[in-house]
């Protein structure tokens, strides 16, 4: 077998729950300082995944590799090199302790040395904008806020890997941007890994480099945005600006067999194909020998929410 | 580093123990009432008795006596070792807990300890309360002193309550993998201080001619040890085995 390299490997990650299995033969490959996200539908197999990749639950078959530590052979060492926010992460905290304590506690026993923690959580109380309300009990505080906790305590001992369970769900918009940008600094500037479960899609398409989609415990399909559109051959919208008679470039663009559906606009033409990567091509050459005068031809961004649609209703290969 | 680890999860769990009403009145009633009931149950009858109407009475109480206090020291583990298991999950702290690198050892240590902690406090500071409790009354009043505990209710203090707290906390352990609220938890674990049953009977079942026979009181005593030894050994033993982040996860 070859090895594959990266910061998270699984390979062929199972895991069952008597006759159900949650996890199906799971190959991923998450490069170091890279942000994966995994998506899917609820119950899909995204918390499991993360729970055995945590070391929370062990696999019924198959392994994975998180830094250079397996997760069955070596489960202390993964945990050490792991920050972790579970699912519903602000319910995690201890209500009764304050924040301040809450990340005491969980620092104590991720090992930061005793001089630095008061320094670490400072800063990452301060960069939440928990500060003020550092000796607040967790119970006391808003959702939000007990969520932005709970990332505090997954960053607390600088984990090489970072798996986040929905990392800004319950945020406010303005939180939820300065999360992103934290993850994106972090995974650029410290080589952090990162891997993330969401169900907000444009958050996913905004900063994870890799995305898998999952669904009944196997995935379906993975690679960047652009990967995804290619092994789906999905359909693509082109933007093609024309001088002249745009009825005529209508006709024309209608008459091609791949052309699915054409819109009008003041000046252009939104223009929907099927196997864009062949056929493309042939859209302009055919407006071209018809004598439309092109001024531009753009190809219209396919959303990510598009794409995983596509998937879970059976397009993926 | 191991135990200091385990010793970082038991002091916060005995924090936040201390910081549930249900746990702290059951600390205080177990800590107050067992020296209460030992100094009522042995200085009392001095006050009315003498000579050997006394010596006969003092021969039952004064070993049931310390039986009893051992298993008023016992019960707060119940409520300790429960809210520190189950009481985790059941507020779903458990999950990041179990994701820091503790070993399986490090965390049941761990939780062991905060109950072994908090009841041996319970049992020393209850034994030395009772001891000069009673001295000072007997004394103050002039009369004539009985010496608690006595040699076998030395043994069940200090040899058999510390051993029924094991069973107790590891009992617990094998429980929380079982059941989703911390109530359960309680009712299950309760029945292993029944053991203290056997020693508080002893002196009254082995009475002959009109007092307790201290050989018999030894022997149920020793009853109650080895009871003590065999469910602590096979429920820790247990415990380790059956301990499992797979089926504490799978619960939440």
């Amino acid at each position: 077998m070859v090895r594959k390299v990266g910061e998270i490997v699984t390979d062929q990650l199972s895991k069952r729950f008597g006759k159900i299995k949650a996890v199906n033969r799971v190959d991923i490959v998450v490069p170091q300082g890279s942000v994966f996200g995994l998506l899917g539908p609820n119950g899909a197999g995204k918390s499991t995944t993360t729970r055995l990749l945590c070391t929370l639950l062990k696999p019924s078959f198959g392994t994975a590799q998180v830094g250079e530590f397996d997760i069955i052979e070596n489960p202390v060492k993964v945990r050490e090199i792991t920050g972790v926010l579970p699912e519903e992460g602000s319910h995690t905290l201890y209500p009764s302790m304050s924040a301040y304590q809450n990340l005491e506690y969980f620092a104590k026993l991720y090992d930061v040395p005793d001089e630095e923690i008061p320094g670490r959580i400072e800063e990452l109380l301060t960069f939440m904008e928990l500060w003020e309300r550092k000796n607040d009990r967790a119970g006391e505080l808003s959702t939000g806020n007990r969520q932005r906790l709970a990332l505090c305590r997954a960053l607390l001992h600088k984990p090489k890997v970072l798996l986040l369970d929905e990392p800004t769900s319950a945020l406010d918009p303005v939180a939820a941007k300065r999360v992103r940008e934290l993850i994106l600094s972090l995974a650029k500037k410290y080589k952090q890994t990162f891997f993330i479960n969401s169900h907000n899609l444009s958050e996913v398409q905004r900063i994870c480099d890799r995305i898998a989609i999952i669904d009944k415990g196997q995935i379906l399909l993975t690679g960047t945005t652009a990967e995804l559109r290619e092994q789906l051959h999905a359909k693509q919208e082109y933007m093609i600006r024309v001088t002249g008679d745009i009825e005529k470039a209508k006709s024309i663009a209608e008459s091609q067999h791949f052309v699915e559906s054409v819109k009008v606009g003041v000046d252009s033409l939104i223009v929907t194909i099927d196997n864009p990567f062949e056929n493309n091509s042939q859209l302009m050459q055919g407006l071209l020998a018809a004598g439309v005068n092109i001024i531009e031809f753009a190809e219209e961004e396919a959303s990510l929410e598009d794409l995983y649609l596509e998937v879970l209703n059976g397009g993926g290969d | 580093m191991a135990r200091s680890k385990s010793m970082i999860v038991a002091l916060a769990d005995i924090r936040m123990a201390l910081k549930l009403r249900m746990v702290k009145m059951g600390l205080v009633v177990s800590a107050a009432f067992g020296p209460l009931m030992t100094i009522v149950l042995v200085a009392g009858p001095s006050l009315v008795f003498t000579g050997p109407e006394l010596e006969m009475i003092a021969s039952f109480l004064v070993p049931m006596a310390a039986a009893m206090l051992a298993m008023f020291s016992v019960i707060p583990a119940t409520m300790i070792s429960a809210n520190a298991l189950v009481g985790e999950r059941e507020q779903s702290t458990l999950e990041p807990l179990l994701c820091t690198p503790m070993t399986d050892r490090e965390l049941l240590w761990g939780k062991t300890l905060s109950s072994v902690l908090i009841c041996s406090a319970i049992l020393v500071l209850g034994t030395l309360a009772s001891t000069i409790g009673i001295a000072a009354i007997l004394l103050g009043s002039g009369k004539q002193l009985i010496v608690f505990p006595d040699l076998p209710g030395l043994f069940m203090l200090a040899v058999v309550a510390p051993i029924v707290l094991f069973a107790v906390v590891s009992l617990m352990i094998i429980i929380s993998g079982r059941v989703q609220r911390v109530y359960e938890a309680y009712q299950m674990s309760g029945f292993i201080i029944m053991i203290f049953m056997i020693p508080m009977m002893a002196p009254i079942v082995s009475m002959q001619s009109g007092a307790a026979d201290p050989s018999a009181i030894w022997m149920w005593n020793f009853v109650s040890f080895l009871l003590a030894v065999v469910i602590a050994v096979i429920t820790w033993a247990v415990a380790i085995k059956q301990f499992n982040r797979d089926k504490m996860v799978s619960l939440v």
